[in-house]
């Protein structure tokens, strides 16, 4: 793994002297697919520090539903199945992690059977059961996890678990065996993302005696090769290596390199930026402020990792409000918009690309093309985003006749989202509207633009993936079930319902489940379609950037999960 | 003397009692503030939802929601944050309380000397210059924005001097005193310094206006007629005047610090006290949070404005009939 | 001045003529008021100065703008070309008063044109909050004192609230609420970008502020032998407090004028730089120190330009409010005059 490690970083080296285009293909590119390196006892030991500005809530992995906690959930708590570890590609795959393979799946894949690993223990010392496994899938409703009604109400017994959480038992839906050591899990209809869904962190085993609420900062035994020390979530949380761990599985749950985790919180970005810089701590979290970027990009080049998101910056219409309940006004924005402008305010080129299709490049079902860009049209798309066409926006506002209405775009009130906001208000400026910018706390905007009682014509807003599925982002993000107006939990926040196009969906969902590559190809085809209705215009997708110390070694990324937290190596 | 005593301290509790509806009214008004989605997660299911808002107790009407809140803050005091479930807020609030006294005593101690040497120097330097620029000085440090002054501090000695002259000053943050009381003092020097500037300003122009008030006083004109040493009067009486006036102006500043005024400097040098936490809070909409932080500097400033009318009241017989 | 001259001056001027004269031979009062108001001619002159020199629009974003020096083509927003090619900054000050003469900020706007209207509206918004605020405080401090008794109770507990409530939690509600919805109070419509909002605030946080040294000074005189008289000759509650109260404060509220203006103007700033005082594209000097955050490292001089006119502004109010104080009273000039 370290030879590796010291290729891609040479390959960075050496990028930083050819033109700034090969940078980005060859920083992307240098990591092959691949499994994980074999474990080097040699760099095993020290302190990894990692700085961010704020904690993320809860650590109930259950409940917790943000990218910086899954990172570190990763090290920690291991699920029937979990995320591959590895290089490339890999880690989009699902590997068996406390069961010893995948599920055998009968009953036209609505039974999967799991045989659970012997002999792994929680950081408690208490072995994991059958037991647990049942209590953890009841324990996903009894403590509201988020995800709850959305990735396991497939589950039987899932509807009455969801309207009366306290009572959950899911007698049906998870049978265990202790006497064989199996788990069966009898799904209401196949599922093809539920090996996804499985390997995430709301489905990992918890002791059957953990709380059955929101843990909170109380600590849940883990299983994995770090076990929680302490967490504040105004000061730190810290992880220690779990003493009950040995590894079962190099793809699924490694062994840790750092003895101890400290996850510094309350440090400004460009503190973080600076602390790493004088090697104080060893990454930093939060995105590097925009004034800092060109100095870690000269000064600290060897120790930048760039890497392609499966994500998208995009701005939902509301397709039932004026002017947007307008298709011609939709794609007058979609042509208007100069995604290399918002690119250059996220932090250039390097950091970003502007796309145009709803699913991200490199992403299950992605097909590279541009219906919005100059010189084309949904109908005949382009290869890829050239220019804005100003001429043709101005041209479908004024025959939408919707020009001169107002329109209010809400951002979060954060540097980058602001400015967003500042430059989209003087392109609707310059297209006809009379448009006006509402920043908001970034705490609240993300559910304020989701309520239709709220109002909001425009808003910019970003998405991740929570598992390599196209259903994650087209189904999830402009399904019929995703709306629900008058509820902060609304994630369709366009509105957008389209009946035919929901059937397609569902039928792509089906076909997944037997051919992963045909139904990947429907989900392309309803990509277009959907963005032909312009709901939303995609503006770019961002790429993750690691500031890692000098002293810190090893980067490895993961499309799933980002860096690989437990495999970075300070001695 | 006890029922003015007892008058002001019911006032008091009236005032807080009203800040504390009022924040809590002001939070619910703002829309889109409901913490239920934001604690439910993104995409959470309708029932989920509602299970969330429950168990905040967010679906109960307001003034059972404020009695209950007002329960575990100060009955139970376990009331729990609403962005960091089961963090508990009392004790989120009795660690940054360190963090803010040292800020604000040491910022003290400095403004103080500052303030009283070069006040009582302004006032009683022969040298002509002296006076105006101590003057122009003072001017300058009340004119400062302390968060911009900060900034510009950072920038110096985080960042463009920080590998020459500065490289001895360590990051943002704060250090507790007990910890490393050498790192405790470089962590804070600089926020010393940069809250101390503005409030030196203060005292420095009061302090001098105070003692040229005294020296034209007539028992001073008395006291100079008979021979008494320029010295004398100054020290003797003109600062020994003035100085009851900086004491009370003392007592109202450091409760309001203490209270958490200080929340700009505390956020441009990232140091976890009181005023950065109330910072968070509200950045966060984090209401338990809020109302502790709030409660708490309300409780400082008015109990500081509280002491300093009873004081007065003690000197002043007078006072108490209003 | 000697003393002679005041004492001559008694018999034939009035105490405020006598001040006015005072302030105008101020060397203090000179300087302050030069500074100010070379400062409010140029803020006033922005779109002026934008208009016809240098012929930009400093609200529209222009990111992929270019402009030429010496010759030479260059982008406003310059994406880096070295090492890993990382971030894009704005282009640096021209010197120039054509073009950029203080550089572009992140939109690609130019930085000066947008700090004259940054001063326009701070300048504004510091002196309508600060005459807002000196206004009700005389309005509250004289009821309190002249009424007594209850009256006095209940506004001065209103004063203890105002002083200990957390100043920005109102201003980040209220921003929200005007920022989304506005509001709506009566006939009165605030829509979202008035600057109704932060004169609003500024104006009520410092009332307690002034408002108890009037209250004070206003128990105080109600005491005296010529107010006692008034009141028993039955004259009317407003009369006495037009004839008799209001001209014996006057000195100390035109003290605290000036200087409530500088410290509106410097909360203002503060709020701005909290992003809950102007809102975008509109400029403060207190938002173009926010925007100028975000580029510290690469251009401080978007951030350090506007916090220098803050100081200056605020310096020379507070200079001028000396002056008045010592023309009205005498007794704290510097001896050097």
């Amino acid at each position: 793994m370290r030879r590796k490690s010291v290729i891609f970083n040479s390959l960075i080296g050496a990028a930083a002297l050819l033109t700034s285009v090969l940078v980005g293909t060859s920083t992307s590119q240098a990591v092959a697919d691949g499994p994980l390196a074999a474990y080097d006892a040699a760099h095993a030991g020290g302190t990894l520090t990692l700085v961010a500005q704020a904690a993320a809530g809860t650590l109930d992995p259950k409940v917790n539903y943000t990218g910086q906690y899954w990172q570190i959930f990763q090290a920690t708590y291991d699920g029937l199945l979990s995320f591959s570890y590895g290089t490339g590609k890999t880690t989009f795959k699902v590997v068996p992690d406390l069961a010893e393979a995948l599920p055998a799946l009968s009953n036209g894949g609505k039974t999967l059977t799991f045989k659970l690993r012997k002999g792994i223990k929680f950081s408690d010392g208490k072995p994991v059961t059958v037991n647990d496994v049942k209590a953890s899938f009841e324990r996903i409703f009894k403590v509201s996890s988020p995800t709850a009604g959305s990735f396991y109400n497939g589950i039987v017994g899932a509807t009455a678990c969801l309207a009366k959480p306290a009572t959950c038992k899911l007698d049906k839906g998870v049978v265990v065996d202790a006497a064989k050591n199996t788990v069966v899990i009898n799904l209401v209809a196949a599922d093809e993302a539920i090996n996804s869904k499985l390997a995430v962190p709301h489905a990992v085993i918890n002791p059957a005696s953990a709380p059955s609420k929101d843990a909170g900062t109380t600590i849940i035994p883990t299983t994995g090769a770090y076990m929680i020390k302490s967490y504040n979530p105004n000061k730190s949380l810290i992880l220690v290596r779990n003493p009950n761990f040995k590894e079962w599985s190099h793809d699924a749950q490694p062994q840790a390199y750092p003895d101890e985790i400290d996850y510094k919180f309350g440090v400004t970005p460009t503190a973080q930026v600076t602390a790493v810089e004088n090697n104080q701590a060893n990454w930093a979290y939060d995105p590097i402020p925009s004034d800092r970027l060109n100095e870690i990009g000269t000064k600290y080049a060897a120790q930048v990792h760039v890497n392609p998101l499966t994500a998208m910056w995009y701005l939902p219409f509301n397709v039932n409000l004026a002017p947007f309940n307008n298709l011609k006004a939709r794609q007058a924005v979609s042509y208007a918009i100069d995604r290399a402008a918002m690119v250059k305010i996220f932090g250039g080129s390097q950091l970003a690309a502007p796309v145009c299709s709803f699913l991200p490049p490199n992403f299950p079902g992605h097909v590279d093309y541009c219906g919005y860009t100059k010189g084309a049209t949904p109908a005949k798309p382009a290869k890829a985003w050239g220019a804005p066409d100003l001429a043709l926006a101005k041209k479908l506002v004024k025959e939408s006749g919707t020009a001169g209405q107002a329109v209010g775009i809400v951002v979060s009130d954060d540097d980058v989202n602001k400015q967003m906001g500042v430059y989209l208000q003087s392109v609707l400026n310059s297209i006809g509207y009379k448009a006006t910018v509402k920043p908001i706390s970034g705490n609240i905007q993300f559910t304020y633009i989701q309520n239709t009682k709220n109002k909001v014509q425009i808003s910019v807003t970003q998405w991740y993936q929570d598992y390599p599925a196209a259903s994650d982002f087209l189904d999830v993000l402009l399904g019929c079930a995703s709306f629900t107006p008058n509820s902060d939990s609304s994630i369709n926040m366009a509105g957008y319902c389209n009946k035919a196009l929901d059937a397609k969906m569902a039928k792509a969902k089906a076909l997944g489940v037997t051919d992963a590559v045909a139904a990947n190809k429907m989900w392309g085809a309803i990509d277009q379609e959907v963005m032909a209705d312009a709901p939303v215009a995609v503006a770019f997708t961002p790429k993750q950037l690691d500031f890692i110390s000098s002293q810190t070694k090893n980067y490895i990324f993961s499309y799933q999960y980002k860096m690989f937290v437990s495999q970075l190596q300070v001695k | 003397m006890l029922t003015f005593i007892g008058r002001r301290l019911s006032a008091m509790v009236f005032v807080l009692i009203s800040i504390s509806i009022m924040v809590f009214l002001i939070f619910f008004a703002t829309p889109g503030v409901d913490p239920a989605a934001r604690i439910a997660g993104r995409g959470a299911d309708q029932q989920t939802l509602m299970q969330v808002r429950h168990s905040f107790e967010l679906d109960r009407p307001l003034p059972m929601r404020y009695i209950s809140m007002m329960k575990h803050l100060f009955v139970s005091q376990d009331l729990t944050s609403y962005v960091n479930r089961g963090a508990k807020v009392i004790p989120q609030l009795s660690q940054a309380i360190p963090a803010t006294f040292s800020l604000v005593i040491g910022a003290a101690i400095i403004w103080l000397f500052a303030g009283i040497f070069f006040g009582i120097l302004a006032a009683s330097s022969k040298k002509k210059w002296i006076d105006p620029t101590i003057g122009f000085l003072g001017i300058v440090g009340i004119s400062l924005p302390v968060y911009w002054l900060g900034e510009v501090v950072n920038l110096i000695t985080q960042s463009k001097l920080h590998n020459s002259v500065f490289k001895w000053v360590p990051p943002l943050g704060y250090v507790g005193l007990s910890v490393d009381p050498w790192q405790w003092f470089l962590h804070l020097l600089f926020p010393w310094l940069t809250l101390a500037v503005l409030y030196a300003g203060i005292y420095v122009r009061v302090l001098r206006n105070e003692i040229m008030v005294v020296m034209s006083e007539d028992y001073i004109k008395t006291e100079r007629a008979k021979g008494a040493s320029e010295k004398r009067i100054l020290y003797k009486h003109a600062t020994r005047m003035s100085l009851i006036t900086i004491v009370s102006l003392f007592g109202l500043d450091f409760g309001a610090l203490v209270g958490g005024y200080a929340l700009l400097t505390e956020v441009v040098f990232g140091i976890q006290g009181v005023g950065k936490l109330t910072f968070d809070s509200l950045q966060n909409f984090d209401l338990p949070v809020i109302m502790a932080t709030v409660m708490y500097a309300s409780f400082f400033v008015v109990f500081m404005n509280a002491l300093v009318d009873v004081v007065y009241a003690v000197l002043d017989p007078r006072v108490r009939r209003v | 001045m000697s003393l002679k001259d005041s004492s001559e001056a008694v018999f034939s001027e009035s105490p405020g003529k006598i001040a006015l004269r005072n302030l105008r031979k101020d060397k203090r009062s000179i300087i302050a008021l030069s500074i100010l108001g070379f400062i409010v001619g140029i803020s006033f002159s922005a779109p002026l100065y934008a208009h016809f020199v240098a012929h930009t629009n400093p609200f529209q974003s222009t990111l992929d703008a270019t402009i030429s020096i010496h010759g030479e083509q260059k982008a406003v927003l310059e994406p880096s070309t070295t090492g890993l090619g990382l971030g894009v900054t704005p282009i640096g000050p021209t010197w120039n008063l054509g073009k950029y003469f203080l550089g572009a900020d992140g939109q690609g706007r130019d930085v000066m044109a947008r700090l004259l209207y940054g001063g326009r509206s701070t300048l504004l918004i510091g002196t309508t909050a600060g005459l807002l605020c000196i206004f009700l405080s005389l309005l509250i401090g004289i009821i309190a004192g002249y009424r007594r008794g209850w009256v006095d109770a209940v506004l001065s507990r209103l004063l203890d609230i105002i002083w200990a409530f957390p100043v920005y939690l109102l201003a980040i509600s209220l921003s929200v609420v005007l920022l989304t919805s506005g509001l709506t109070i009566g006939f009165i419509h605030v829509g979202p970008g008035s600057f109704a909002l932060p004169i609003f605030i500024i104006g009520i946080v410092y009332i307690p502020y002034v408002a108890r040294p009037i209250r004070a000074q206003v128990l105080a005189l109600r005491e005296r032998e010529f107010v006692r008289a008034a009141v028993g000759t039955g004259a009317k509650s407003s009369t006495i407090i037009l004839r008799e109260i209001l001209p014996n404060i006057m000195p100390s509220v035109l003290v605290f004028i000036p200087i409530i203006v500088s410290l509106s103007m410097l909360t203002e700033s503060a709020l701005s730089f909290l992003s809950i005082g102007v809102q975008p594209p509109a400029a403060s000097w207190g938002t173009i120190i926010n925007e100028g955050l975000g580029l510290l490292y690469t251009r401080p001089i978007v951030g350090i330009a506007p916090g220098l006119m803050i100081v200056l502004t605020a310096a020379a109010l507070n200079l001028y409010g000396d002056a008045v104080r010592d023309a009205l009273d005498p007794k704290t000039r510097a001896r050097g005059d």
